[in-house]
């Protein structure tokens, strides 16, 4: 069902942490509230869920008003960063514990625990204690509960944070997959940028209790509103400037670009740098640092201020204190409007 | 490696605890079952079942007294551990109005010796009708109880958390079946605790009883402490055992039904 | 989440406690000669005049003081050695715990008879002694009952208190040892030295709230005095509690006002307790976690 936030602000202990937020995720949508930690991200979640009660505005689910729902009603199901898993309950007792409330009958629980222990590849553990399996197996089986509860909106709360790199990516891909199968409405707080791009159909970039932009994970990254969303995805160098008739104009460099009349700031990524070596260059190359795929280059613009840095895919026998000339990617510079 | 000699003075002094402990609880179980110890015999000259065969002879009512009073006992320990459980989640979880009091007033008690406190309210008490009566006692031995049983449920609902319960409440539990399935089962340990911390202090109590009950309300402590005061050393042994082994036998009937009861629980869930 | 639940979770609690806090209060009205029912109405404080001036409260009160600050003090001390002990032959958990919770839960009446059965001069001790060949006769055993020296309650109350002390500062004993005390042997100070200059001083939180609990209760109690103590003089709430039944009425706001001013002094044992540990705290840092 499509989940609407109008107008939503949130304030705890005397202080506001989400201000005013408008959201809207559409049926089976899959979307990612992005920002750093302390944003309100999370708070955003638990008054979805109606855990935090909202000081203004309405949650709207399938066009129903939410507000007057109780939490246990709303089949708004979180999933915690920190598993929460029944200390006191086995794998299966913690997975029936939702179709326990909805008042099933025990065997019908139990055929229903072992279907979903089967769903997230966790066949035979039923009768296994929690505190007996390892991180991945617990977030399985809280994945497993969360769907026992036949959720309308699944909330997912940095659920791969806790877990090891190399677990994540099987965790994502399992989730994306039991999404797309059940086609649940769902939201995914993350601070992790790789995460919210690979995974949403829309991100909405938050800062201090605010969504600052709202959009796919194409365009927020190729198209960010203000620095702040451009630099969370990628920072990089901005050069002030000016477009006048599809050209933009700067100290550095002028280029031809497709947009309105303007003052702008050209944010130039690492990605959008090519670096050539020349002994004429105007640039040297200050640092340069092994990242693993590739090598990063920080250079310089002899008698200049300007610094910029660059991604080296190959090996090139560039060093250090060598002068280099640069060449821009066009369509990987990023204009922002000032 | 050698151990230290500090050890074994620590080790000795350990003992000599243990031995001061457990040595006046043998002797009072000799003298409940003596029939004659005369100076200056280190044991019992010879044995009877006498003071047993008193205590539970079949025209005193000891044992009726007996039941009630561990029922009472037990009344106080339940609601002390029900008030304890509310007092503790409202304190913990909750920000409201006079936090601050209910916590000094909890603790409260302990400040306040219990004779002055019972000499205090045995006027209102009689205003009140009652005096005299069991539920009297009960109000002023539960008053005594709260400061322990409170600091137990306390600490424990606080390192169980929020947490839990509001992961219930989002897989569709209310409030009060989040609390039954989800709290509850983990608070047990503390309400094991609690319950027990109650009764014996209610199990105890003398004074406090003596004057609220008025002698009206017979508990074993009424019958037994005239027979210490006396100085009887084999009635006092006999009743001194019986009140051991039944505080043993209530504590270990408390653990086993409560313990049955997470037991059922579980299987209700699931087999 | 309901703004009204924890006014509904705490309604018992306020009940009782507004309940307590009326009994205390209305034992101090009577302390000023306030009772209406014995129609007594004149507020005054001869009744605490006339009682800290009769000699035989002051008995009473030193009676009682030599009692339980004989006995705390020993307790603490004597219950610091035991946790000590328990801490450092490894004995924080299993049957000797069991043997020293034993000891707490049996109530002072019956520890009393402990006493009776074991002092007393044809008890258990003199027996002993006799046999021994250190006394001759019963007679020859010191009176250690039911006199004024008052060693029979003092060692009855030992008996229940050093195991609370040591129950009461186990854990934070045990917690300090494990990681500050090892950390001191490591760094060269001997076993003595490292639990006096660092364990015990950190352990003190605990160990002084045990003696806090202990001076207080046993200046208020009745159990152990009453059924141990001489006749003249009597321990305090011994002595309210005669005044208190008194046949004749008028006696009664001489006993509210005793126990206004055991009251008094236990409250006053309480603020120089909390006085000397803040005072602690803002010296250095708290590590007080009982």
């Amino acid at each position: 069902m499509e989940l609407e936030l109008k107008n939503i602000s949130v304030t705890l202990s005397k202080k506001e942490i989400l201000k005013s937020i408008n959201l809207r995720v559409e049926d089976g949508e899959f979307i990612s509230l992005l920002g750093a930690s302390g944003c309100g991200k999370s708070t955003l979640l638990k008054t979805i869920a109606g855990i935090i009660k909202q000081r203004e505005g309405s949650i709207l689910l399938g066009g129903k008003a939410l507000d007057k729902v109780p939490p246990h009603k709303r089949r708004t199901v979180i999933v915690f960063q920190d598993f929460r898993l029944f200390p006191h309950m086995t794998v299966a007792e913690n997975i029936s514990f939702p179709l326990k409330m909805l008042g099933l009958h025990k065997d019908k629980c139990r055929e229903r625990a072992v279907e979903l222990l089967k769903k997230v590849k966790l066949e035979g553990f039923k009768d296994r204690h929690v505190d007996e399996i390892s991180g991945g197996q617990k977030q399985r089986v809280v994945l497993a509960r969360a769907l026992a509860a036949e959720p309308v909106v699944l909330l997912l709360d940095e659920p791969f944070s806790s877990l090891d790199i190399n677990l994540r990516k099987d965790m994502r891909e399992l989730v994306l997959d039991l999404q797309k199968e059940y086609k649940i409405t769902t939201i995914l707080v993350t601070h992790d940028k790789e995460e919210a791009l690979t995974m949403s159909d829309r991100i909405a970039f938050m800062h201090n209790g605010e969504i600052l932009q709202y959009d796919t994970p194409e365009n927020i990254f190729k198209n960010p509103v203000n620095t702040i969303v451009a630099d969370y995805f990628a920072e990089g160098t901005y050069i002030s400037g000016e477009i006048k008739g599809n050209r933009f104009i700067s100290r550095f460099f002028n280029v031809d670009i497709n947009r309105d009349d303007g003052k702008y700031k050209c944010l130039i990524r690492p990605s959008a740098l090519k670096v050539n070596k020349a002994e004429d260059g105007k640039f040297q190359v200050v640092a340069k640092i092994y990242q693993g795929d590739n090598y990063l280059l920080k250079i310089n613009k002899i008698n200049s201020s300007l610094k910029l840095e660059s991604i080296l895919n190959e090996p090139l026998d560039i060093k250090e204190g060598d002068k280099v000339s640069i060449e821009l990617d066009k369509d990987k510079l990023i204009f922002i409007p000032e | 490696m050698k151990e230290p000699s500090s050890n074994k003075l620590l080790k000795l002094f350990l003992y000599i605890t243990v031995f001061a402990i457990l040595a006046p609880m043998v002797i009072i179980t000799l003298w409940a079952f003596t029939n004659q110890w005369s100076w200056p015999s280190l044991l019992p000259t010879s044995y009877s079942l006498r003071a047993i065969k008193e205590i539970f002879a079949p025209y005193g009512n000891v044992f009726p007294i007996l039941l009630s009073s561990i029922f009472l006992s037990l009344t106080v320990a339940l609601l002390s551990a029900i008030i304890a459980i509310m007092a503790a989640r409202a304190v913990v979880f909750y920000d409201f109005f006079g936090k601050d009091l209910i916590d000094f007033i909890s603790m409260a008690p302990n400040l306040v010796p219990s004779t002055v406190f019972a000499m205090g309210i045995h006027v209102a008490f009689i205003k009140m009708s009652l005096a005299n009566t069991p539920l009297g006692v009960i109000i002023v031995n539960l008053i005594y109880t709260l400061p322990y049983t409170i600091n137990i449920m306390k600490n424990l609902t606080e390192s169980i958390g929020k947490d839990l319960e509001q992961q219930a409440y989002v897989l569709g539990a209310s409030p009060w079946k989040a609390f039954l399935h989800i709290s509850f089962p983990l608070l047990l340990p503390g309400i094991i605790a609690s319950i027990t911390m109650a009764y014996i202090i209610s199990f105890s109590q003398y004074f406090v009883t003596l004057l609220i009950g008025g002698g009206k309300v017979m508990t074993f402590s009424m019958i037994m402490v005239p027979f210490i005061a006396k100085g009887d050393r084999t009635l006092g042994s006999a009743y001194a055992l019986v009140f051991v082994l039944s505080t043993l036998i209530v504590f270990g009937l408390i653990n086993l039904i409560l313990k049955k009861f997470q037991k059922r629980k579980e299987k209700y869930n699931w087999n | 989440m309901n703004k009204k639940t924890p006014y509904i979770l705490i309604m018992p609690i306020v009940l009782l406690g507004v309940l307590f806090i009326y009994g205390v209060a209305n034992g101090i009205i009577q302390s000023f000669g306030y009772i209406p029912a014995f129609n007594l109405r004149d507020l005054s404080l001869d009744y605490y005049i006339k009682v800290i001036k009769s000699p035989t409260f002051l008995d009473s009160l030193k009676v009682t003081l030599h009692i339980s600050l004989i006995s705390s003090i020993l307790a603490a001390v004597l219950g610091t050695i035991l946790t000590a002990a328990l801490v450092y032959t490894g004995h924080t958990e299993g049957k000797i715990i069991q043997v020293i919770k034993l000891a707490i839960l049996i109530p002072h009446t019956i520890v009393a008879l402990f006493s009776i059965s074991i002092l007393s001069q044809n008890g258990l001790l003199a027996r002993l002694l006799y046999k021994l060949g250190i006394i001759s006769t019963q007679g020859d055993f010191p009176l250690l009952l039911y006199t004024k020296n008052n060693i029979g309650i003092i060692l009855g109350y030992l008996w229940k208190e050093v195991p609370f002390v040591a129950y009461f500062s186990l854990s934070l004993m045990a917690s300090i040892n494990k990681t500050l005390g090892e950390a001191a042997e490591n760094l060269g100070a001997s076993r003595l030295k490292s639990f006096i200059h660092i364990t015990l001083p950190l352990s003190m939180p605990a160990i002084a709230k045990a003696f806090l609990i202990i001076l207080t209760f046993s200046f208020g109690a009745y159990d152990l005095p009453f059924l141990l103590g001489a006749t003249v003089p009597k321990a305090l709430p011994v002595q309210a509690h005669v005044e208190y039944i008194h046949p004749d009425l008028r006696h009664r706001p001489y006993a509210m006002a005793m126990n206004g001013l055991i009251l008094l002094i236990t409250w006053l044992m309480a603020g120089i307790y909390y006085l000397i540990s803040n005072r602690k705290k803002l010296k250095g840092g708290s590590h007080e976690r009982a």
